[in-house]
């Protein structure tokens, strides 16, 4: 067994160096020789992202409570430390044991967001691993993934060996155990893959066929065996409860995204905002107890010695117990000088005592997500507030002595007009007018707006699936715009936004089929790494990459799918239903509302799996909300 | 027992690439998971009461560094030692503690320390030969580098914060030497700062192997003192 050497000569001359050498607090040691299977996690960003990620600290710790198996971490090394360990001849390690991730039986690659996909091959290189799943042999470890990109594999169907769709905590131990079967048995690595293509959530790709018509949309997708389910659906943990959920997470050294516990109150999200992917791919609702979230807060203190806590779910104020339960974790965060963070609180039930509370602790910034400037889009994508929500909750936040607030909006969203995108901006000015008499008081200094647009981006399994996006001209005319606009009418706002280049990136790797594959390999080898980061993106890259592999990027992003369409992703199965999306679809150019989950059902098909708010009682009028 | 102790800690190569602020985040992660009984500020944000003597550079391992630190209760220094170790992790260890009778003053106490610097040479040399490249270099008046400081680089003279510096050549090609110098809020010199201008007045294209701090001093009265020693003044 090989174990990576690294000394002051590369250490010293590389930007935080803590990163590369592991050892932090609650690290898992164990010793090689009494462990079946090896696992090396990956996640493809810097060391500072992917340790703020929960997903990674649940299935690491998840991982080594098996004795057979020792699970550690891998990140992508940032472009200082990779220069030096290609000079030098060092390959890509895990954090814990300094072992080569060529030696590995299993690697696991996290899917948070599309930008990081040549980060993987990239990865993969550096590791000693062929890039190209076809050239791996029984000698190299197995590649999977999983994540919330995994929902459309297709463009990295050439990387990948397997996928697991959906949530990773039970499925993760079928395939432990499925491996430690075919490594005993001496098989082939085919036999392997159709062995966990059996596992219910596991999707090999090289199983499966994908013929095309002359246009280039697809025809059909089908198994190459019988042995292969025609569709795989999405796995999902039925009670959040009975689930291990870590208390002992690691303790970086440094300073990272975020730097503290995590405590997840529930999955899912009852609203069911028509752009929004993860309102869809994580249904139905399904709640942490409050018991169980009281005693987690509890032991993750005393184990890591964090002093904050924030609170993980896709909208904090959907969680059915918060008013007692945050009042508890209140009455413990105080004694014990711990920082609650609230964040995802929604617009529309601001609780203001819950608020004061909090920020009695601290008081942290206020951010709100009305998406779009006008009504009437506001309808289109189902986010059900309106003027006067948003400004009476401005108002409470202004009165509790908030003077700074974030707003974030989205454009190029279906049916924008022009003037839509400069509702955006009136909004912004109503606020800071009709807060001015309350934030003037006591020789205030007037409220502050940080007002940030980002690019739309239709995601798979959304109601917007099938729609174009706007083109790169359109969004930056769109966000020019709405700068000037700003720029002329007040100077309380500050306004950022994003480059539309990389969400175009992104909106065709999220919406791509396997012919991406040879574009992603391409840009990686014209070198495309850390897309997600402004400073290394290069959209001509990635213009290059399309054109050697005679593919247009637009047919991805911005053209219009028929709802006949075969979509590259439609043997994936998420439980919630491609008639009820469509349905979704027709209601968002009508502008007619969703209701969301907890006043009432509208059959998206997630009840398929017989657990979470499906199946609750129907909630109080009073607690469901608008 | 005391309501405050003065604590003498190590650094070893294992945490050694971490910066001084993350080092200050490991003490008050590590006192939090031991609950002892650390006295916090008052005010919307409580921190821990426990100040430390000098930075501590990336890079750098140490054998003497001190903190100062308050309790809501009277603690034995050993039990404190003992609690406290138990939830640091593997490269740092709290050696020893002194009881402080009022608040410590461990920052505007400490005026120096002593540093041992393992360095490669490019070619063999004797012992009379580094003697002669260190004396040379002591008998420079002025030594100017360029210095990091909070407005910016600027030329700073070190020489006068160089109290002593001598060289040993042990049996192999690795080269110590014993470096005594200012340190502190008011004149710092940090010893990757005088290998610099080592190199540069020498022009020896040496390679820098560790550099490790195994003593700090307070001055009082023109005499250097350890820091326990003053830990009442």
């Amino acid at each position: 067994m090989m174990r990576v050497k690294l000394d002051d000569t590369l250490l010293l001359q590389v930007e935080k160096p803590a990163k590369y050498t592991g050892n932090e607090w609650n690290m898992v040691r164990k010793n090689l020789e009494d462990v079946e299977v090896r696992f090396a996690f990956a996640f493809p960003d810097d060391y500072e992202i992917g340790m703020s990620h929960l997903g990674m600290k649940i299935l690491y710790h998840i991982l080594n409570k098996r004795e057979d198996t020792y699970c550690e971490r891998v990140f992508a090394p940032w472009v200082d430390m990779e220069r030096l360990m290609r000079e030098r001849g060092i390959p890509l390690y895990t954090l814990e044991t300094y072992t080569p991730l060529s030696e590995f039986d299993i690697l696991g690659f996290t899917l948070q967001y599309e930008m990081s996909y040549t980060n993987i091959l990239n990865m993969l290189d550096l590791g000693g691993i062929p890039i190209l799943a076809e050239d791996r042999d029984e000698s190299h470890p197995f590649v999977c993934a999983g994540g919330p990109c995994a929902v459309n594999p297709e463009p990295l169907a050439d990387f990948i060996d397997f996928f697991v769709i959906g949530e990773g905590e039970e499925v993760i131990h079928e395939i432990v155990d499925a491996y430690k079967v075919w490594k005993g048995s001496g098989q082939d690595r085919k036999a392997f893959l159709e062995l966990v293509a059996g596992i219910e959530g596991v999707y090999v790709p090289s199983l499966y066929e994908v013929v095309y018509y002359e246009d280039g949309t697809i025809m059909d997708v089908m198994p190459k065996s019988q042995k292969v389910p025609d569709v795989v659906r999405r796995r999902i943990v039925a009670d959040l409860d009975q689930v291990d959920f870590p208390d002992d997470i690691i303790v970086p050294y440094i300073g990272t995204v975020h730097d503290r516990i995590m405590l997840e109150l529930f999955r899912g999200c009852i609203r069911g905002c028509r752009f929004c992917q993860a309102g869809f791919i994580y249904r139905p609702v399904r709640e942490r107890s409050p018991e169980k979230l009281n005693e987690l807060a509890r032991s993750s203190v005393k184990k890591t010695g964090y002093d904050e806590i924030s609170l993980v779910s896709l909208s904090t104020s959907d969680y059915s117990a918060l008013p007692t339960f945050c009042d508890n974790l209140l009455d413990f965060a105080e004694k014990e000088h711990v920082n609650l963070s609230l964040p995802s609180l929604r617009v529309d039930n601001f609780s203001l005592g819950l608020m004061e509370r909090a920020s009695k602790v601290r008081k942290s910034g206020l951010t709100f997500a009305p998406e779009a400037g006008t009504q009437r889009l506001r309808d289109v994508i189902n986010k059900g507030i309106t003027d006067e929500d948003l400004n009476s909750s401005v108002q409470l936040a202004v009165a509790g002595g908030w003077n700074t607030v974030k707003l974030y909006f989205m454009v190029g969203l279906p049916t924008e007009t022009m003037e839509d995108v400069e509702g955006i901006a009136d909004m912004g000015i109503s606020l800071i007018e009709s807060c001015r008499p309350i934030a003037n008081r006591d020789g205030g200094r007037g409220l502050h707006i940080t007002l940030s647009t980002s690019c739309f981006v239709p995601k798979p399994f959304t109601p917007f699936q099938w729609e174009p996006m706007d083109d790169i001209s359109t969004l930056n005319e769109k966000q020019y715009h709405l700068k000037d606009l700003i720029r002329k009418r007040t100077r309380n706002i500050r306004y950022n936004y994003h480059d539309p280049e990389i969400s175009h990136m992104e909106a065709v790797l999220s919406r791509g089929d396997r012919r991406l594959g040879k574009v992603i390999h391409t840009a990686w080898k014209l070198g495309a790494k850390f897309d997600g980061w402004d400073e290394h993106f290069s959209f001509e890259r990635w213009q290059q990459a399309f054109e050697e592999n005679g593919l247009d990027s637009s047919f991805y992003s911005n053209r219009r799918r028929d709802f006949s369409e075969v979509l590259p992703w439609d043997h994936i199965d998420t439980g919630v239903s491609k008639a009820f999306l469509m349905r979704e679809c027709k209601k968002a150019y009508e502008g007619d509302l969703t209701r969301n989950c907890a006043s009432g059902c509208s059959n998206c098909g997630a009840s398929v799996y017989q657990t979470g708010i499906c199946f609750a009682k129907q909630r109080s009028k009073s607690q469901a909300g608008g | 027992m005391a309501r405050a102790l003065r604590f003498r800690f190590s650094r070893d190569e294992k945490l050694k690439y971490i910066a001084h602020l993350d080092v200050l985040r490991l003490f008050e992660r590590a006192l939090k998971r031991s609950e002892l009984p650390v006295s916090y500020t008052q005010g919307f944000n409580p921190r821990q009461k426990i100040v430390f003597g000098l930075p501590i550079a990336v890079g750098l391992t140490s054998s003497a560094e001190y903190a100062d630190i308050e309790f809501d209760e009277d603690l034995a220094p050993d039990t404190f030692i003992l609690r406290l170790n138990q939830h640091l992790p593997d490269g740092i260890e709290v050696l020893d503690a002194v009881p402080l009778l009022k608040k410590g003053k461990i920052m505007s106490q400490i005026t120096s320390a002593k540093y041992e610097i393992a360095v490669s040479m490019p070619r063999s040399m004797d012992q009379d030969e580094i003697n002669g490249i260190v004396t040379d270099f002591l008998d420079n008046e002025d030594i100017t580098v360029m210095k990091k400081t909070k407005k910016g680089p600027r030329p700073v003279n070190i020489r006068p914060l160089i109290y002593s510096l001598s060289a040993q050549k042990p049996d192999n090609d690795i080269y110590i030497l014993d470096a005594f110098l200012s340190a502190g809020a008011e004149n710092n010199l940090r010893p990757d700062l005088l290998m610099k201008a080592f190199g540069q007045k020498t022009g020896l294209g040496f390679v820098v192997e560790s550099m490790h701090r195994k003593a700090m001093f307070a001055s009082t009265f023109n005499e250097w003192k350890d820091p326990f020693e003053v830990a009442n003044d």
